[in-house]
Order: C-alpha cells, then sequence, then structure tokens
C-alpha cells in the first residue's frame, strides 16, 4: 500500500522498557496470566465439590500456591504494561466447570484433572524458558528466574497428583488427553486474543 | 583489492545511471515512487549546493548543523539514501527526511488543509524540490499519522513530567476524574491550530487504509492516559475503561469540531459531563452487585428458614 512507503513509528506513545523484545514478552506474561488465572478456577470448582472431602487440605493447599503465581503475574502485567487477554471471563467459567466437572468424577478424576493440567502447565513453561534463554538470559534475568520456579511448583503438584492414583481414574487417558487439547487451545487463543 | 576497487567503481557507476533513469520513470508503482523522488531531491539538492543565490547559501549554511545529530545511519533497515550518502555530504536516513518534511509541512496545514500542497510547501521550506511531495501519498494520510503521532508524543511527555513532579511531592495527585478530564483536554488542545481542517483529517483517518495506524494510535494514546491515572486493572476492567475513555475523546472531539464558544469553554463542560457518567457508571455498577448480593442472601435465608419449618413439621 502506498502508505507503507513512509515507515512511520505506529505504537508513538508505547515506552519501551529499555529494548525489550514486545512481542514476545507480552505474548508470555499475557498466557501466563491467564494460565494462572484459570487454574485458580479449576482448583476453586475441585474444591467446591470436594473441600470437605479427604483431599480437601492437600487441594487448598495446591490451590494457595496457585494464588502466589496469580498475584506475581498481575504485578508483572502492570510492570511491563500488557493487556489481559480478552478471554478471562470465558476461562472464569470454563476452568471452574473443569474442575468441578472433574471432581464430580471422584477424588481420583480429580486429580487426575490436576495431572493433566499441570503437565500442559509445565511444558509450556519450559519452552517459554527455552525462547527467553534463546533472546537474552542476562535481560530477562528476573522473569527466567519467576517462570522457573513456577516450573517448579506446577511439577510438584503434577507429582502430587500422581500420588494420590490420579491413574486410576475412570478414562484417565481419554480424560488426560482431552484436558491437554483443551489447555493447547487456551494457550494459542490467550497469546493472541 | 583491485577487483574489490573495480566492483566498487562499477557499483558507483550503475548507481549514477540508475539515478539518471530516475527522472524518467515516475510512473512505477508507489512502492518504488519513494526511491525514485527521494533520488530525484537527492541531485536536485546536490544541484542547489553550488551557490545559485545568497538565499539559498544561507539556508544551506544552517543545514551542517541540523545534520549533525542526523549523520549516523539507523539500525539495521537498509536505507536506500546510504548509497547516495558517499556523494552527498547531508546524509541521513530516509524516514529522519520524511518526518523532517512532514513536520515543516505542518506549518502550512491551516491555509493548505491536509494535502500534498502543504506537504510541498513545506519542503520548500526545507530547500528541497517540490517533488518531495511525491514521495508521499496523495490524500494526506501520512501527514495527518504524522501529526497524530507527534500530538500523542507531546501528551505522553506531559504526563510524564506531571508525573514526575507528584513523585518527588512537588504536585498532588489528582483524582481519577480530574486527571482524565485535564488530560483529553490537554490533548484536544493540540488539534486548536488546525481545527478549521480538522474534520478533513478525520475523514481521512477513517478511510480503509489508514484504519489499521489511526486505530493503533488511537489504542496506545488512550492506554498511556490510563497508565499515567494509575490503572492496575488485570482484569476485563483493563477493557471497559480503555472503551470508556476512547468514547469519551471520540465524542468530546466531535463536539470540538462544532463549538464555537470562547476557548471551546462548552466543549470542556461536555467533557466534565462525560467523565462524571463514567464514574457514575462504575459507582451504580458496584451498587448493582452488592444489592444482586443482599438479594441472593436474603433468598438463602428465607429458603433455609422453610426448609427448616418444614422439617420441624414432618418430625412433630
Amino acid at each position: 500500500a502506498p502508505a507503507a512507503a513512509v515507515s512511520l513509528r505506529r505504537c508513538s506513545t508505547r515506552v519501551t522498557l529499555e529494548g525489550v523484545n514486545r512481542s514476545v514478552i507480552d505474548r508470555i506474561i499475557r498466557v501466563d496470566h491467564a494460565g494462572e488465572y484459570g487454574a485458580n478456577r479449576i482448583y476453586a470448582g475441585q474444591m467446591a465439590v470436594l473441600g470437605r472431602s479427604s483431599v480437601g487440605p492437600i487441594i487448598q493447599q495446591m490451590w494457595n500456591q496457585e494464588k502466589d503465581h496469580l498475584k506475581k503475574f498481575n504485578e508483572l502485567m502492570v510492570a511491563y504494561r500488557v493487556r489481559p487477554t480478552v478471554l478471562l471471563p470465558f476461562w472464569n467459567v470454563a476452568g471452574f466447570v473443569l474442575g468441578a466437572g472433574s471432581a464430580l468424577l471422584g477424588r481420583k478424576g480429580a486429580m487426575a484433572c490436576t495431572v493433566a493440567v499441570e503437565e500442559s502447565i509445565s511444558d509450556h513453561y519450559n519452552s517459554q524458558i527455552r525462547t527467553l534463554m534463546e533472546e537474552d538470559p542476562e535481560k530477562y534475568k528476573e522473569l527466567l528466574q519467576i517462570i522457573k520456579q513456577f516450573r517448579d511448583d506446577e511439577r510438584e503438584h503434577h507429582d502430587i497428583g500422581l500420588e494420590h492414583d490420579a491413574e486410576a481414574a475412570p478414562a484417565y487417558s481419554v480424560l488426560k488427553t482431552a484436558i491437554q487439547l483443551g489447555c493447547k487451545a487456551a494457550i494459542f487463543l490467550s497469546e493472541r486474543i | 583489492a583491485a577487483a574489490a576497487a573495480a566492483a566498487g567503481g562499477l557499483r558507483r557507476a550503475g548507481w549514477r545511471l540508475w539515478r539518471g533513469r530516475a527522472v524518467v520513470r515516475c510512473q512505477l508503482a508507489p512502492p518504488h515512487r519513494a526511491l525514485q523522488a527521494s533520488a530525484v531531491l537527492r541531485r536536485v539538492s546536490d544541484e542547489q549546493k553550488e551557490p545559485v543565490t545568497s538565499s539559498s547559501q544561507q539556508q544551506f549554511d544552517s543545514h551542517p548543523t541540523d545534520h549533525q545529530p542526523e549523520q549516523e545511519p539507523q539500525g539495521p533497515r537498509p536505507s536506500y539514501t546510504g548509497q547516495g550518502g558517499q556523494e552527498s555530504e547531508d546524509y541521513e536516513s530516509e524516514e529522519q527526511l520524511q518526518h523532517r518534511i512532514l513536520t515543516a509541512a505542518l506549518e502550512f496545514v491551516p491555509e493548505h488543509g491536509w494535502t500534498a500542497e502543504a506537504i510541498a510547501e513545506g519542503a520548500k521550506t526545507l530547500g528541497l524540490s517540490v517533488a518531495a511531495a511525491g514521495m508521499f501519498h496523495s490524500d494526506g494520510s501520512e501527514l495527518i499519522l504524522h501529526f497524530v503521532s507527534q500530538c500523542n508524543t507531546k501528551l505522553s511527555e506531559l504526563l510524564e513530567q506531571e508525573q514526575k513532579l507528584v513523585q518527588l511531592g512537588e504536585a498532588e495527585k489528582k483524582p481519577t476524574d480530574q486527571f482524565l478530564r485535564d488530560a483529553v483536554e490537554a490533548r484536544l488542545r493540540m488539534l486548536i491550530p488546525y481545527i478549521e481542517k480538522w474534520p478533513q483529517a478525520l475523514s481521512i483517518l477513517l478511510l480503509p487504509h489508514n484504519i489499521p495506524s489511526s486505530l493503533n494510535l488511537l489504542t496506545s494514546m488512550i492506554d498511556d492516559i490510563w497508565h499515567y491515572a494509575g490503572d492496575q486493572s488485570t482484569d476485563f476492567n483493563w477493557y471497559t475503561r480503555r472503551a470508556v475513555l476512547t468514547g469519551i475523546y471520540n465524542t468530546t472531539e466531535l463536539v470540538m469540531m462544532q463549538d464555537s464558544s470562547p476557548d471551546f469553554e462548552d466543549t470542556w463542560r461536555f467533557l466534565e459531563n462525560r467523565v462524571a457518567d463514567a464514574m457514575n457508571m462504575g459507582n451504580t455498577a458496584d451498587q448493582v452487585q452488592s444489592t444482586g448480593e443482599a438479594v441472593v442472601q436474603g433468598l438463602m435465608g428465607a429458603a433455609v428458614t422453610v426448609s427448616n419449618a418444614e422439617t420441624s413439621r414432618a418430625v412433630r
């Protein structure tokens, strides 16, 4: 187009936080924020059904860690001036429904859901860590540290889920595949929208 | 080394040949127009370098000092004026040249409107040929976008300075509605020198090929205002706040076009009312939510009471 002949700075007012690769960081923070928000809602759904059962305290403990993660990403989002995903209200409902739905399948069902989601999330964090390492490990040191810590936490949740007989859940492999597919779709959309 | 020198010589000769053809091939597709036109005006400015009249010489005397800070090439983008720099002394990137022309052209907008004539006049004041206007699209889009971008940058700087004063304790932190009002007013006041021709600019900004850029500039300006207003929302409020402020800004801008009161006081009163409405909307939303919660609790209490009554009646 003729307008392309003149290269104007379209985004004239965005403050570049000193050479940060905005497109990469925006996506990372937006999708991680959405992920932690969704995880929060999943645990809320599970607690609503299984809160008073024997696994209640364990789910509560994992939920508290997710709340801390979400708080951290809220701070990062404001610091890097990243916009949240439009789909937040949708993840709000979908997360709760997934948590409550898997909990209605019993304790093992809830644990299976946890295993599936946490595996997805830790793989996702791993690929983000790889991306940031390729970009500039020094510049993104703080962010890398945070993501590594969170990845380790999610891995721990995954292991807790396995310890509590997630694999004995009804239709475990089908459930796991379906949930992980949903997670992939959620990640894809949240990065972009 | 000889081969390299020969290659360099051939390259330069080829460049001269290409530039010679530039004048002839004026009707190429627009992306090439930029190259041809900039080559043309390079030749013209080279020719003008010979002392012709005292006035043009004065203009060129001031140029070296203008160009000093712009000597270094900008970034990895391959600038086609790079090779021209081997021949002419006042080297700058094409983008910087275009920015300078557009900034100079703004002075002529009240008279000529947002048109190629204004750009041509601007180019003339810089001592360039009027053919420089050929670098740009004929409907003045780039001039308008450049102006909007400049205004947004000025607004950012203003808000940044205000924030510094508050942080240093030299100024009071304004309440949100006051802040939004002042920011929008400051931004709209930048239109006052061009207000006659602004409706024309608005309609050009709404042309399909300009919408991505103009929308981008608008959203980043609104985001900036909210950022400095202290917005820290990370949920859907992020979107509602920006949407509301965009609505306020756009409607106030339109009111300003029609306003004939002294110093646009009707516009600022309109703005004050819209911002107050927006604040009330936020309060109303909260009130509705707490009323809703109270109603639900009331119903739950009633249901429990009824079920207890039923149970006790059944036991009896």
